[in-house]
């Protein structure tokens, strides 16, 4: 098929044949490969994109794609609910994609981070209405998502202080366990994360 | 062996209609704004509403691991039978329906593309007259599409009868079906040439199931087809009115 280059142009429909797929072609978001054809799975406009000699046929659909948080998965969520074994959360985004629902997650305190496990007090690694960045963990059995905040890349990103109220200014982070409010000064204990771009993150994943 | 008179001596059916012939067909995608899916699609005189939430994270009773949870619910219009309809939903044939409903849509879904979750179909039967199961079928898998949930292809549905000098009928109405004829019902993945589900009323001889079969995938070819314009009719709709914005997020 080359008219896909122009994307506007080709439209197609759930379980309709795009191309035939091989080494170099090979099937995408939105898109599935049965007996050596690509087929859509959704209603969108056909795309293509190039990565390393080979091509990825997408189908992109309209509005807001439907995605669900897998293992190992970087999330960001709100923390709601806090005591001493776990910390209940609600899922916002996966990497960089907005959810239109939130989804349950779990942080126990054995996975807040990495080192002095039996040391961690939950009180002073996160408060409720904290934003953090955490990891999917597998499992098996829980009704909501496992979440680990054990690298140094994971952990509350933004935070405001607990006697600021609603419009308190965001603290800044002073230290791995401490955050400082701006205005007042007052410094609070959090796990804290340590900003970097998504990207590097990821690659970390793929060295592991 | 089969009803009186389904086919006249012109070669009519009842309501006028050639043997091969379909009723007409006409549907709406996005009918509703707050479901994420929903169509709207009348088959004659058979007219279903459906709606699809989801996917999202299951209940703890319902989570499957591996793959995703298709929660049906069929339920008809208190006024959508000649006589008044008692109880909307939870009587046996609903409850069937359901189940069936749920079963063959799962087999559309590419359910390992979300574990853990749930979607929900719901479905309004406003008006039945025949083949309520085919036509809500075909509904659902419109609001699947408008939803954005990824399928392996449609899944549609078609019924066919047959008469007594052993005719196929497609596409069964309400008076056809009542007059006796039998009824065979079949859910189809046109593409790859799959059936996903068969049902039938009464039992058919035979050496006739095969042509009855044949007559219903064929009307499921037919429909697939005016599934198809009505999908890329609408999609080209919100994709002009929107500029061809939003398709490229």
């Amino acid at each position: 098929m080359q008219e896909v280059e122009d994307s506007k142009t080709l439209i197609c429909l759930p379980g309709q044949r795009i191309c035939l797929s091989d080494e170099s072609t090979i099937a995408g978001q939105g898109t599935y490969e049965r007996q050596g054809y690509i087929y859509a799975t959704v209603m969108g406009t056909v795309t293509t994109r190039e990565k390393d000699n080979s091509r990825f046929i997408e189908v992109k659909c309209y509005g807001q794609q439907t995605i669900v948080p897998l293992t190992g998965d970087v999330v960001t969520a709100r923390i709601l609910q806090v005591n001493q074994r776990f910390a209940k959360c609600s899922i916002i985004s996966i990497g960089e994609h907005i959810l239109e629902r939130n989804y349950r997650g779990l942080l126990r305190r054995e996975d807040v981070r990495a080192t002095e496990k039996d040391r961690i007090e939950m009180y002073k690694c996160f408060r409720p209405g904290d934003i953090i960045l955490a990891r999917i963990l597998p499992q098996i059995e829980l009704s909501c998502y496992q979440l680990t905040t054990a690298e140094n890349e994971l952990g509350v990103v933004v935070a405001v202080a607990s006697d600021a109220g609603v419009y308190g200014a965001p603290m800044v982070p002073i230290s791995w366990t401490d955050m400082q409010c701006p205005e007042t000064l007052v410094k609070e204990p959090r796990k804290v994360a340590k900003i970097v771009a998504e990207s590097t993150i990821k690659e970390e994943v793929i060295d592991k | 062996m089969s009803g009186n008179n389904l086919l006249s001596d012109q070669g009519l059916r009842l309501d006028g209609r050639r043997p091969h012939e379909l009723r007409r067909i006409r549907c709406k995608l996005g009918v509703f704004e707050q479901p994420d899916g929903s169509a709207y699609l009348e088959q004659g005189n058979t007219k279903v509403l459906a709606a699809v939430f989801g996917p999202h994270q299951a209940s703890q009773k319902k989570m499957n691991v591996d793959e995703v949870t298709v929660n049906c619910q069929y339920s008809m219009a208190t006024f959508s039978t000649g006589e008044r309809k008692n109880r909307p939903r939870g009587d046996r044939k609903s409850t069937e329906i359901t189940m069936n409903l749920q079963k063959t849509l799962s087999a559309a879904i590419k359910t390992e593309l979300y574990p853990r979750s749930q979607i929900d179909v719901y479905i309004e039967v406003l008006q039945a007259d025949g083949a309520n199961f085919a036509v809500s079928l075909n509904a659902a898998t419109l609001a699947l599409v408008d939803a954005g949930i990824c399928l392996k292809e449609y899944v549609c549905a078609c019924t066919a009868s047959l008469s007594k000098n052993n005719t196929p009928l497609t596409d069964v109405s309400h008076l056809e079906e009542v007059s006796g004829g039998p009824t065979l019902t079949v859910a189809a993945l046109p593409t790859s040439d799959k059936i996903a589900f068969i049902d039938t009323s009464q039992r058919f001889h035979l050496s006739q199931l095969q042509v009855v079969v044949e007559t219903a995938q064929e009307g499921c070819r037919q429909i697939q087809k005016i599934m198809d314009e009505a999908v890329k009719k609408h999609l080209t709709e919100i994709g002009a009115a929107g500029d061809w914005s939003n398709i490229a997020k």
